[in-house]
């Protein structure tokens, strides 16, 4: 229950065509992330699922049915804001029953629902508040609940999280992680958060400008980036890429290696360069690194601490069953 | 000087201006109604001069209590003012709904829209009498007259002519008549007001959360729904603030009922004040003091009615 496929669809603004031709699957159960920078069409991707933008061409089936022409209501999908988009004067109860009660379903059954998702997402005790006096964490507790009732095929996520601070982001991720666990629905997670994206995803689809760069598990797009973009998109900090002789040398026309896959040493390596920045972390320490001919700045990560300061000259060197190396046209090569 | 003290001398003047502003014609509208005090009266010519000899007590209260027009004047008070609010915040919730939507020429519509509310009261109350609803002259007579030739010519058809005997003649209504003067009022009125309650609607309407009306839709929820859960209580607040506002102006309303019927059979307070006041200001004062009292019930629901929306 939950298998969404998309089959050439596009996507026009008037005469921009935001997304060009795109085919792409999601399997029942999946948990699929769409990520990529803002404006690259991830959104619009979503609300096409969801009925909410009309398709320019293509259509969209879900469970084998083409739904292209089917009103959102009836798509049986459930959606999740990034703003909440809860109904400011109705309590959290009326709010989470709205969709049973729009559905037409007697009270008492509404009741028995919304408290047993209630129950679920630790709600018991503001059933009677109004979403203006709910803190955002429990808004967006409400608004899953509101999806939650509607028993969808597919939960629909559009950056639920980016109004949440950073601590009770990590624990709304860990909830809609098990989330999906335990109720193993299709769910589509948009974020520009790589983070959010390779922790909560089966099924990472990068995008930029409308075009899906590369599908894959989380560790593929982090071992094997098909192209220069997934390569730097994906991994935190940002893998560090150049071109040129360095290159060359290394006989590809563009080079990547991650920051954790770079060897430190203050004698000897492949690469001479000078501390800039060094960010003391505990448990890992980034070194920025300036001067080595590469880039304008190369980043290590380095497991532990290290005794380094601002100007001490550094030797870098890449582990060499790590170098992502592209052609000149961005792509990979083995 | 203590803390609290410069800041209250600081508010002073500004206090008692006020205090002199609302204070001193009230006091003298009080004053001015339990005395005998008449602008012209040849027998007793020492009523046309304000003073405590000629205290009357509630004297005037009871001349305005016993007056015939006055239970008419409160009831049509109450009876215009409750119609135009009514049908202002109906027909402006509707057009600001339906103008609230992109479409082409939407300014120009906007601005149309906008325009009755420029229009001086005497002016649009001498248009919509003299030109929209006079039996004869006006568009209401015209449009009667055309309907009536219409009839005539259908009962002259073959079959269905007799069909169209049995119906009767239509006659022009005379909105200066006792019983239709204050419907005339209500209606100048409303299409002159409607248009306020448009405005503020819809700017309300432009801050509608949209994420909220998606959410809705994927909720399964119609657009009568949409617009029963979600958009009336989001115009809560302007509908309460448009209802509040208007009360004020219409208790008050005088030039529409002056120029369509003289009070005819239509007066409100403000006119029946207004007649005593071309002679008796004692009577004129105590109905003054009646249409304070009146004025403040209705004050009283409106706030109640505006905090209430105002807390949710």
């Amino acid at each position: 229950m939950g298998r969404i496929v998309l089959n050439n669809v596009t996507k026009s603004f008037g005469e921009t065509q935001v997304i060009p031709p795109l085919d792409l699957t999601i399997e029942d159960g999946e948990f699929a992330v769409f990520v990529g920078p803002s404006g690259c069409g991830k959104s619009t991707l979503l609300r096409m699922i969801a009925g909410l933008e009309d398709l320019t061409s293509g259509d969209i089936e879900i469970d084998g049915e083409n739904v292209t022409e089917t009103p959102p209501s009836k798509r049986g999908l459930a959606m999740v804001f990034q703003s909440y988009a809860l109904y400011p004067h109705m309590s959290v109860r009326k709010n989470i029953g709205f969709p049973l009660r729009m559905e037409g379903l007697d009270q008492a059954e509404i009741d028995k629902k919304v408290e047993a998702a209630a129950q679920s997402l630790n709600l018991m005790d503001y059933l009677d508040r109004k979403p203006a006096a709910l803190s955002g964490g429990q808004r967006q507790r409400v608004a899953i609940g509101r999806a939650i009732v509607r028993n969808p095929s597919a939960f629909l996520f559009d950056e639920p999280l980016s109004n949440l601070d950073a601590a009770l982001r990590v624990g709304m991720r860990l909830e809609i992680s098990e989330m999906h666990e335990r109720m193993k629905t299709t769910m589509i997670y948009v974020t520009h958060d790589q983070v959010e994206a390779m922790t909560m995803a089966d099924k990472i689809v990068v995008l930029q400008a409308g075009v899906i760069e590369q599908v894959g598990s989380p560790l593929e797009l982090y071992h094997k980036p098909r192209n220069v973009f997934v390569a730097g998109f994906i991994g935190s900090p940002k893998m560090n890429i150049f071109s040129g002789p360095a290159a060359e040398a290394l006989g590809a026309h563009t080079v990547g290696i991650r920051p954790e896959h770079t060897d430190v040493s203050m004698t000897e390596g492949t690469w001479k360069g000078t501390v800039g920045v060094a960010e003391h972390l505990g448990s890992d320490t980034f070194i920025h690194v300036h001067d080595t001919g590469l880039a304008d700045m190369v980043t290590v990560r380095i497991s532990g601490d290290i005794s380094v300061k601002h100007g001490d000259t550094i030797y870098l060197t890449p582990q060499a069953d790590q170098l992502h190396k592209f052609d000149a046209q961005g792509m990979r090569v083995e | 000087m203590s803390d609290r003290k410069l800041p209250r001398l600081l508010q002073t003047p500004a206090v008692l201006l006020l205090l002199v502003w609302m204070l001193v014609p009230l006091g003298m509208t009080l004053y001015f109604s339990f005395i005998r005090y008449v602008l012209n009266n040849l027998r007793r010519p020492e009523w046309t001069s304000p003073s405590l000899s000629n205290w009357r007590g509630f004297g005037n209260y009871e001349f305005v209590l016993n007056s015939k027009d006055f239970v008419l004047a409160i009831q049509n008070s109450l009876f215009i003012v409750v119609s135009i609010l009514f049908l202002t915040v109906i027909l402006g919730v509707l057009i600001a709904v339906l103008i609230n939507k992109a479409f082409p020429g939407q300014g120009i519509v906007r601005v149309l829209l906008i325009s009755p509310f420029f229009v001086m009261p005497a002016v649009n109350a001498v248009l919509w009498i003299n030109m929209i609803l006079d039996p004869v002259l006006g568009l209401q007579g015209i449009a009667v007259n055309g309907i009536n030739d219409v009839l005539d010519n259908l009962r002259t058809m073959p079959v269905l002519g007799g069909f169209f005997s049995l119906w009767p003649e239509f006659e022009p209504i005379s909105f200066r008549a006792t019983q239709t003067s204050a419907i005339a009022v209500i209606m100048m009125v409303t299409w002159q007001w409607t248009p306020f309650a448009v405005l503020i609607f819809m700017t309300s309407l432009q801050s509608e959360d949209q994420q909220q009306k998606e959410a809705a839709v994927l909720d399964g929820a119609s657009v009568w729904s949409q617009f029963r859960f979600l958009t009336l209580p989001h115009l809560g607040r302007p509908i309460a603030i448009v209802v509040m506002i208007q009360a004020i102006f219409h208790l008050s309303l005088y030039a529409e009922i002056e120029i369509v019927s003289r009070g005819n059979g239509n007066k409100n307070l403000p006119y029946l004040i207004g007649e005593f006041a071309n002679n008796n200001i004692g009577a004129a004062s105590a109905t003054g003091i009646f249409a304070v009292i009146l004025a403040n019930i209705v004050a009283i629901f409106l706030l109640r009615m505006v905090g209430k929306t105002l807390m949710e």
